[in-house]
């Protein structure tokens, strides 16, 4: 909790430097606020959002997603049906909540309930759709199923029968076929949602929000709307439905069942027909909306199901990251050391380690596509196994190079540790990006070379030095479904000076680098975590570490550096 | 949660700091559009005359670029694709090119008979240019047993982006309220696939051929602005041509496009 706090401290301090200098940039062109709602906007918003609403504020361009243009109208996070602009709840909750997996921060904190709702109505007048004053059609949550396994398995036959497949990938990590060519609407890259990540759901992770993304789709994003019609047999009962599909499974129809058949098509063609009425505005019959809302009961029963499945692909919550009570220690087992597939890596709980893009020093990664590396471990007398696992969307193996570089764009992992553990909480640790005066000590996997692990030596991130001796190390690599599965497997001690000599019961740092080649990853543009621990936890452990303020320190002492280097950096620009 | 939420937070204000110092250039051109009149009456017109012409390309001939297939290789990559932008035939025949009447008030109404209909056939639309009268239904066809999403990109109607799925052979789209594009229109599943359309207030638009010809029938006598649309060519707005026709007359109207 202590470093908790700390962590929590210095990302305080941050906020509150960078909003100064924000506000002294702004107050200089600021132009007399009119109304309150401008005066909300102009503050807070412009810098991303642009003075005239259209997304090309000061801080936009290295900003993927773009902030919005608000100028078209589209917004993302409705509760309203597809084409249909969002209910003013909507903007008020997306504006105090925020879009996790974007730079658009949520205001709950720092602005008043009154001064959301303010700058709500402001960000209408961008658009003229909203003059109308058109109440907007909204989906409706009656007869929500509840969450159940039954639900989810007939909800994972509807995502293979709709073709969430195709971007979302077999099993939801955002791996489809057609993920590496989505486009935005602004012609920006974009990448199916990792339904396996579901903290970074835009609109939230419940089911409700769920099902109101794939019912009303997402606007301005490839993510297309599953309306009424879109449904296998739209205006078909569920056993009619079977019916049909029986029939048209036969090779060939006796005159009864071509007549039958017919029928069915007829009541189908019939359902669509009101349902593109209702769209343009004709209005339906009292029968007619029976018809129609009979028909939607069907899909919408589907789309819970769906929605339940697709609840089911996430944990309830992002993992804990692995500090405190949640640090990697690595199990003792007696005899051998467990092979990549061996079931008996079920038994452990991974640890969480999130990576954020690399912006410290050039080439920069500003919208990372790696979000986190899974860690667990076994150690035995003589060595030490590993298993990282952490998705990717996308299979590169360096057929395609970097144009800047010339060097081939390709899936890599790098594990970081001192080359000395430092002596107490107090040393020093090299510096987080790949060492500096100190050096640090790295087993470099690639995607191209699944079962081969490097050890570099490295004194800065651009200083990397293979090492001479190396092949102290196995290692076995595989992709599926949107995801690595990496096993290492080392000596605990060498004869290598340039190698980390491991002992039970010492807290050894250890950090990590991701490259995902697709998403223009290479050299110092990556994704990288700070610096975390692992121990082999001793048998039988009757130790005790005060190891979280040693945390807290080296926390804070990253923050400085941080900070030291982006300011050298701005310093020179 | 709030833990990785203030993170992101304070990461993006890092990015502040350097920010500034980096340009990434955004966007894409802009698409020019059609001139639709203000108003326009329909009714029956006895004795109008024809207009039409054929439209050709000048300049080095653009190589068609074969389009890389992605995916579902053995339903769309059974034939090669080609990038369809400019189309070029027999002559330097353009086709895919709108030509129209810029200016008609009044004529003829709307041939209701028309089927209108885009095929995804092969993971490419056909025809590549389709006009769609406002109001009317566009039905999309797919036979192929692919799914496919149908992304319109209006700005002025309601945007479209609906999943057409392999089961799903025909699916009509509601008729829109307004004249408008011609708006691209993309399958976001297979991204090569493109085409354009554009909906029409008035029947005086025509969709040149492979061998770049055109005809407006029908047209009531008079003196009108003829302009043309083409996806890589631009359009005439600026200047049109202007023709005269003769009840129960035929004029003729060539134009020679070349590339933005
Ligand atoms: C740091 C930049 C940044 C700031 C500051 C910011 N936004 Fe955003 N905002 C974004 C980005 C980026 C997106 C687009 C996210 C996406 O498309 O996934 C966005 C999207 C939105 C959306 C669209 C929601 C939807 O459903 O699609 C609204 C509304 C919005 N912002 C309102 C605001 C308001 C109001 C403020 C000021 C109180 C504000 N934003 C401040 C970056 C910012
Ligand atoms: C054509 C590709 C495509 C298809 C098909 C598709 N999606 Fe998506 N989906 C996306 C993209 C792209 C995003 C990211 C949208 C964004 O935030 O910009 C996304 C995001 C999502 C999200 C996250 C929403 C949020 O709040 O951030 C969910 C949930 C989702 N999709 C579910 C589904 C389901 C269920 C289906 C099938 C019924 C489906 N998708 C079909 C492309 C697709």
């Amino acid at each position: 909790m202590k470093n908790r706090n700390v962590t929590l401290l210095m990302l305080v301090l941050g906020i509150v430097v960078g909003t100064l200098r924000c506000a002294v940039t702004y107050a200089q062109n600021a132009p007399e606020a009119s109304e309150k709602g401008k005066e909300v906007y102009d503050q807070s918003c412009a810098h991303c959002h642009g003075t005239e609403g259209r997304g090309d504020g000061s801080a936009a361009e290295n900003l993927l997603p773009r902030p919005r243009d608000f100028t078209r109208g589209l917004y993302k996070i409705r509760s309203t049906e597809s084409g249909q602009l969002p209910t003013d709840q909507d903007l008020f909750d997306i504006i105090t909540i925020g879009m996790p997996g974007s730079s658009m921060p949520g205001w709950e904190t720092s602005l008043s309930a009154d001064d959301r709702w303010e700058v709500v109505a402001y960000i209408k007048t961008f658009y003229d759709g909203f003059k109308a004053g058109e109440a907007p059609r909204e989906i409706s949550l009656d007869g929500k199923i509840p969450y159940a396994e039954q639900s989810v398995e007939t909800g994972k036959g509807l995502y293979v029968e709709l073709g969430c497949v195709e971007c979302h990938g077999n099993i939801g990590r955002g791996d489809g076929t057609s993920a590496p060519t989505l486009t935005d609407e602004w012609g920006f890259q974009t990448w199916p949602a990792n339904l396996a990540q579901s903290w970074n759901f835009r609109g939230g992770a419940d089911t409700e929000a769920i099902f109101k993304r794939f019912i009303g789709g997402i606007a301005g994003s490839p993510m297309p709307a599953f309306e009424g019609d879109s449904f296998l047999h739209f205006g078909l009962t569920v056993e009619e439905s079977k019916r049909l599909t029986e029939l048209e499974n036969k090779d060939e129809m006796t005159e009864t069942e071509e007549a039958e058949s017919e029928k069915f098509y007829e009541k189908m063609d019939a359902a669509v027909n009101l349902a593109l009425n209702r769209t343009e505005g004709i209005e339906l019959t009292a029968a007619e909306q029976q018809t129609y809302d009979d028909a939607m009961q069907v899909v919408y029963e589907k789309s819970w199901h769906l929605a339940n499945y697709v609840k089911s692909l996430a944990p309830e919550q992002r993992p804990e990251p692995a500090i405190g009570k949640n640090v990697l220690r690595s199990q003792y087992v007696q005899d051998a050391l467990p092979g990549m597939e061996d079931p008996v890596w079920e038994t452990l709980q991974a640890r969480h380690f999130p990576l954020v893009g690399q912006i410290v020093i050039e080439p920069r990664q500003f919208n990372p596509t790696i979000d986190s590396v899974d860690v667990k471990s076994f150690y035995n007398d003589t060595e030490v196994a590993f298993l990282f696992t952490w998705d990717d969307r996308t299979h590169t193996i360096g057929d395609e190079t970097d144009e800047t570089t010339g060097k081939p764009l390709e899936d890599a992992l790098a594990i970081q540790f001192p080359v000395k553990v430092p002596q107490g909480p107090t040393a020093p640790k090299p510096y987080f990006l790949w060492g500096g005066r100190l050096p640090v000590y790295l087993w470099h996997w690639k995607a191209s070379t699944p079962e081969q692990v490097t050890e570099l030596t490295a004194k800065g991130i651009n200083a990397a030095e293979v090492q001479e001796a190396q092949g102290a190390l196995q290692a076995q690599g595989v992709y599926t479904d949107g995801q690595y599965k990496l096993w290492v497997k080392r000596a605990l001690k060498t004869d290598d000076k340039k190698d980390l000599q491991l002992d039970p019961g010492v807290f050894v740092p250890i950090a990590f680098s991701a490259w995902d080649g697709a998403n223009g990853d290479v050299d110092a543009k990556r994704v990288v975590s700070s610096w975390y621990t692992f121990v082999l936890e001793p048998v039988p452990s009757s130790r005790r570490f005060v190891y979280p303020p040693l945390i807290a320190i080296l926390s804070l002492g990253l923050l400085f550096g941080l900070r030291a280097a982006v300011q050298r950096r701005n310093s020179v620009s | 949660m709030k833990t990785y939420f203030l993170a992101s937070l304070a990461i993006l204000l890092a990015c502040y700091y350097v920010g500034s110092a980096f340009a990434a250039d955004s966007g894409a051109g802009e698409v020019e559009m059609l001139v639709f009149p203000d108003a326009y009456s329909a009714g029956s017109v006895s004795n109008g005359g024809t207009i039409s012409g054929v439209v050709k390309f000048e300049g080095d001939m653009p190589e068609m670029k074969v389009l890389e297939i992605t995916k579902d290789q053995a339903v769309c990559g059974a034939t090669e694709k080609y990038d369809e932008s400019v189309v070029v035939g027999e002559g330097n025949a353009l086709k895919n090119t709108i030509v129209y009447l810029i200016d008609v008030s009044k004529g003829k109404d709307f041939d209701k008979a028309t089927k209108l209909e885009m095929d995804q056939k092969g993971c490419k639309f056909t025809p590549h240019v389709q006009i769609v009268p406002v109001g009317a239904r566009l039905t999309m066809l797919n036979t192929d047993k692919v799914n496919h999403n149908v992304h319109i990109f209006s700005s002025i109607n309601k945007p479209v982006n609906k999943q057409q799925t392999k089961n799903r052979r025909k699916m009509p789209l509601a008729g829109v309220k307004k004249a408008e594009g011609p708006v691209s229109v993309k399958c976001d599943i297979h991204g090569w696939m493109s085409a354009w359309i554009a909906y029409i207030p008035h029947p005086y638009f025509a969709v040149t051929n492979e061998k770049g010809e055109f005809t407006l029938e029908d047209v009531p006598a008079g003196t009108y602005k003829l302009g043309y649309w083409h996806e890589a060519c631009g359009t005439n707005s600026g200047s049109p041509a202007s023709v005269t026709v003769e009840a129960g007359g035929s004029v003729t109207q060539d134009f020679t496009l070349k590339l933005k």
